[in-house]
């Protein structure tokens, strides 16, 4: 018997190229004791089926609070202002809660953050990977059955099949986050949104689980969103990738062309404040000043108090997104401007 | 298994410890009583020295220190507590040895209603925040919690006691002590044969309504196991009436239970509010965990959400505090068998304290720090079998 | 290396940098934070109200002896040996029709004299008196003012709750930040018995030594202090301090020569004292509930307090009389919960300012 199967063979066959996901114009606010606080403003992406998404950004740019609305699964306090996130053509934001707890899971998963309490402390592995399935498997599963699926996917991502009769706390950190991944992959969802997951684990094991987790997506054909404020992760990964700062994408392209050759100042000056291994030696250009307050976002660009190019017009209106070929998309006024290479120019600047 | 029962054993041991320090200081502390307790027994001015010597003698009082001390603790741990003063010669050991059953369920009866009940609002409670509804029970909770204790139970007695029985003309609840007298004359049974019976029916209904959920927990599907609880549990409790109504002794059995539910009542519900002000604050911090988004992510119902895992965990701490409730519960046990004259441990040692009955009060203090260490080790032994991070 | 690291570049050029004396500075900081803190403690409404019923309790004790020095005659208002009563008068008739104003025979002879006859005025005073002009909340069966015993009584708990609030805050400090500090077998030592004072349940053991010592209001309130501050809190302490002593600021401490003392004094104490003031709050709590509960037991050597009020009310009978005898049980009664409760709640809305797991995102 085959345990593999497909949500996708009610909509036909998996056809790569298709568009899964959608998000348009979406815009989200936080209602705080002190005002609102616009999280996430104007944020359209696509991501087609079988492929890989990063999306790349300092901490509190909001990238957290988009992957938390693909599973509606916002702060209390998020207001969504506008905009759509459709799955397969289907708005998940016009769903009903209780539709939408439909969808969780055997739709979009997630893999937390390596970091995060993602497992209860009090229940086995199995037994929580287990309410998923009992949740979203379309037939009922008995007890052998259910013990050969999460068998089959221990050993997709290299745990021993014993393991699942552990409680949290006796598995290593990778350990855990493995299992993360297998209870994610466990109802062979479409998509997977995968925040920060391998922060917290020594860069070995990173290593380790970013390479099982992209020939993990290859095989299963899953779409997967990464998000990082590590851009290492997100290059490693991913075939398109969204810089996100101050709640808005400020850039996006192909992950080639985004590392290749970054034309919003902001992604220039992230990956020109990451240290390369394998690149030439460098001195590391450091991105001056702090996150702005988005009680109060700043006017025009939201980032030009720490732009290094900002000009007048650039605290006055918002810069369209400018398609500059290929699909990479730029929202920034003097973008030509940004200088090519990036290490040795970024050293003498910093 | 076998580190839950050396994990068992260890904590009996250090309790066992703990308790012998306990008697120690308790000794020390009689010893260190203003006016030598000896004086009390021949300081009698009128005693010719001859005959004090003797009687010095006889209760032990020319022994040094050290070997009175010694005499203490194995006249303690042979169960010989000496005789109560007030109610000469009876021993102590036969007096506390009454009283204890009706403390004991008490305490228990009014212990897990509290937490039971507690634990269940404190979580509805906090699924619920920042709702009206969620204000005023925890306002009314730190009102029951801070509440001056005797006066409530004064309260309690004259509203439910009193005041409804006068209002509805039917005697609803007695007013106090355990039994009414002028029912029992001529009754064939004492109070405490009826009693025991009673609690031995109940113990046993109760523990076959447990075999049986924990058996179909084994054996049937979730749902159908739930229902078998639930069954079980509803047979547990009216099994006892009927074999009761059978019973030769049913009308002195619904007497004393007719007299023990105002104090349980009333000791419960001041319990209760601690606990529910507990599970509440428990459960705000769970509900903050990441486990609890993982099992959002997951799609599961809020209800399963909130019982199987943020109330699963939230119970730990509440657990934990069981320390601190029992103190409380203990506490005010005490208060409300002297209240409520309710014949337990409480207002022998209240009694023997007024009428300075030495032996008495120190015996019922020893049993009753005892019932708070047996207490303490149910309770590190229940957290060590919640949390399998201890257990292992 | 050809550099040197000049660690004082200020000291070389003469003066300190900065001008104004340390204490000025440390008092504008402590303003500062102390103004930051009290607006999260308003904002939480919680321990304003509880501020606010411990500053009416207080201006009710201080009032006391104003009163009893300037306006009221020591002989009707003392709140022990005062004695008041109304006298009513009623009419002695056969069949009792008004129970306000008439009285059968046998009554009257009983209370007044065997010579009465129907139709007589007899004169008998009330004990206790309902509330009147003379007094607001009436007189106690013993015809005593009850007003002036619970304004008398606030003192009494006031002191008592200060002096086991004192205590547990200098033993739990002491203690928290000693075991921490040390820890190994000093801190072994002083949890084990913080475990052991936890164990041993409190009411029953005070019950016995109210039995066997002379119970006084401060003794008691150093016993609760004392076993406060070695029990619970200092458990609680603890496991702060311990938070404290592996911050980088105590081994810079340690690396500059800073003694044991030193470090304990000037370092870790003032982080734990914040947290010590909030359980000193649930030590009143505890301290005003105990108190008026032993003295309800009658195992207080106390010769007024609102524990006592509330067992004369009882042991003559007058709880069954309901709200008929409305001032004898629930002004003591209120009086005790909500002082109470008043520290419970500062505590908790203190507890909101230290804790920050508990603030609003």
């Amino acid at each position: 018997m085959t345990m593999r199967h497909d949500t996708q063979t009610e909509g036909g066959e998996v056809r790569p190229g298709e568009t899964l996901l959608e998000i348009k114009h979406l815009t989200m606010d936080y209602q705080t004791k002190e005002g609102r606080v616009s999280a996430v403003k104007d944020v359209s992406l696509t991501l087609q089926r079988g492929s890989s998404l990063g999306l790349v950004g300092e901490s509190g740019c909001g990238k957290t609070s988009v992957a938390l609305t693909l599973l509606r699964l916002q702060a209390s306090n998020a207001d969504i202002v506008e905009g759509e996130i459709l799955l397969g053509g289907l708005n998940l934001l016009d769903l009903s809660e209780e539709e939408m707890r439909k969808h969780r899971w055997a739709d979009i998963s997630m893999v937390f953050q390596g970091a995060m309490n993602a497992w209860n402390p009090v229940y086995r592995i199995g037994d929580q990977i287990r309410e998923a399935l009992d949740l979203h498997w379309p037939e009922k599963l008995t007890t052998a059955q259910v013990r050969q699926r999460i068998a089959e996917l221990f050993e997709l991502v290299g745990l021993p099949e014993e393991a699942m009769d552990r409680y949290p706390h006796e598995f290593s950190g990778g350990m855990r986050q493995r299992a993360t991944i297998a209870m994610a992959l466990s109802c062979n969802p479409q998509l997977i949104i995968a925040d920060e997951p391998t922060t917290a684990l020594d860069v070995i094991v990173q290593d380790q689980i970013l390479k099982e987790l992209k020939k993990i997506q290859t095989e299963l054909g899953m779409s997967i969103i990464y998000i990082s404020h590590d851009i290492a992760v997100i290059a490693q990964v991913t075939e398109h990738t969204g810089v996100m700062y101050a709640g808005k994408i400020v850039e996006y392209g192909s992950t080639e062309q985004i590392f290749h050759r970054p034309r919003h100042p902001y992604a220039w000056l992230l990956l020109s404040s990451t240290p390369s291994i394998t690149g030439p030696r460098r001195k590391l250009a450091p991105l001056e000043g702090e996150p702005p307050n988005l009680m109060v976002p700043p006017s025009g660009c939201r980032f030009h108090p720490r732009c290094p190019f900002a000009t007048e017009q650039c605290s006055n209106e918002e810069p369209p997104e400018t398609d500059i070929g290929d699909g990479h998309m730029v929202a920034c006024w003097n973008y030509e401007q940004v200088p090519v290479g990036i290490s040795e120019i970024a050293a003498e600047e910093g | 298994m076998l580190k839950l029962f050396i994990f068992i054993s260890k904590r009996s041991v250090q309790m066992l410890l703990l308790f012998v320090i306990f008697l120690t200081v308790l000794f020390f502390l009689l010893e260190a009583q203003p006016g030598d307790l000896s004086q009390q027994y021949i300081g009698n001015p009128d005693i010719p020295p001859e005959e004090k010597a003797r009687l010095a003698a006889r209760l032990g009082l020319d022994m040094p220190l050290f070997s009175r001390y010694l005499a203490y603790m194995k006249n303690f741990f042979t169960g010989n507590l000496g005789n109560s003063l007030s109610q000469y010669p009876t021993p102590v050991t036969k007096l506390i040895f009454d009283a204890l059953p009706r403390t004991i369920v008490l305490f228990l009866s009014a212990t897990l209603l509290a937490y039971y009940l507690g634990f269940v609002t404190g979580k509805v409670l906090a699924w619920r925040r920042g709702k009206m509804s969620e204000y005023l029970l925890t306002l009314g909770g730190v009102g029951l919690y801070t509440v001056f204790y005797p006066w409530f139970a004064l309260l309690m007695i004259w509203t439910f006691g009193f005041t409804l029985s006068n209002v509805t003309g039917i005697r609803v609840f007695p007013i106090n002590k355990f039994i009414d007298v002028s029912d029992w004359l001529g009754s064939p049974f004492t109070t405490n044969q009826v009693f025991l019976r009673m609690i031995l029916v109940a113990v046993l209904s109760m523990l076959v309504a447990a075999v049986a959920t924990v058996i179909a927990k084994q054996r049937l599907e979730i749902r159908q196991a739930i229902r078998v609880r639930n069954i079980a549990f509803l047979l547990g409790v009216v099994f006892p009436f009927i074999y009761f109504f059978f019973s030769a002794m049913g009308k002195y059995a619904l007497d004393i239970l007719h007299h023990t539910l105002l104090p349980v009542m009333t000791l419960a519900l001041v319990a209760f509010a601690g606990i529910m002000l507990l599970t509440r604050s428990a459960m705000l911090e769970t509900l903050r965990e990441d486990y609890i988004l993982t099992a959002r992510a997951k799609g599961l119902p809020e209800k399963v959400i909130r019982d199987r895992h943020a109330a699963r965990n939230a119970l730990l701490p509440v657990v934990t505090s069981l320390v601190l409730a029992l103190a409380f519960v203990i506490g005010g046990g005490i208060i409300t068998e002297t209240v409520f004259s309710w014949p337990g441990v409480g207002l022998l040692l209240y009694n023997a304290v007024i009428l300075e009955d030495i032996p008495l009060a120190m015996g019922g203090l020893s049993v009753i720090a005892a019932l708070a260490l047996i207490g303490h080790l149910v309770a590190d032994i229940l957290y060590a079998y919640l949390d399998p991070r201890i257990r292992y | 290396m050809t550099e040197r690291i000049d660690l004082e570049p200020e000291q070389s050029t003469g003066g300190p940098l900065v001008q104004e004396p340390l204490w000025r500075i440390r008092l504008r900081l402590a303003r500062r934070s102390f103004g930051r803190n009290w607006k999260m403690f308003v904002a939480n409404k919680i321990g304003l109200i509880g501020l606010g019923i411990i500053v009416l309790f207080a201006l009710l004790g201080i009032l006391h002896p104003i009163l009893m020095s300037r306006v009221w005659d020591p002989a009707i208002y003392d709140p022990v040996q005062g004695y008041d009563a109304p006298v009513a008068e009623y009419t002695v008739v056969a069949e009792v029709q008004d129970p306000a104003s008439e009285m059968d025979l046998a009554t009257a002879r009983l209370m007044q004299n065997p010579f009465v006859e129907e139709g007589d005025i007899v004169t008998i005073p009330q004990q206790p008196a309902p509330p009147s002009k003379g007094h607001w909340l009436g007189t106690d069966p013993l015809g005593r003012d009850i007003l002036s015993q619970l304004m008398y009584s606030t003192r009494a708990a006031f002191a008592m709750g200060a002096i086991a609030a004192f205590m547990s805050v200098l033993i739990a400090t002491t203690v928290g930040s000693v075991a921490a500090y040390y820890g190994g077998w000093i801190d072994n030592v002083l949890m084990r018995f913080a475990d052991l004072i936890l164990l041993v349940p409190l009411i029953p053991v005070l019950i016995v030594v109210g039995a066997l010592f002379n119970l006084t209001l401060p003794l008691l309130g150093m016993l609760i202090g004392v076993l406060s501050g070695f029990g619970g809190t200092a458990i609680v302490l603890k496991s702060s301090a311990l938070g404290v002593s592996v911050k980088p600021f105590v081994d810079a401490a340690r690396v500059a020569g800073g003694s044991n003392r030193h470090i304990i004094l000037r370092h870790i104490v003032p982080n734990v004292l914040p947290l010590s003031f909030l359980y000193m709050m649930f030590t009143v709590t505890e301290a005003i509930a105990l108190e008026a509960t032993l003295s309800f037991l009658g195992l207080m050597n106390v010769q007024m307090s609102w524990g006592i009020m509330i067992f004369t009310a009882h042991s003559q009978g007058y709880l069954l009389s309901g709200t008929h005898y409305w001032w004898l049980l629930f002004p003591a009664g209120l009086a005790v919960t909500m002082l109470a409760a008043a520290f419970f709640l500062v505590g908790r809305g203190m507890d909101e300012v230290i804790n920050p797991r508990l603030r609003v995102r």
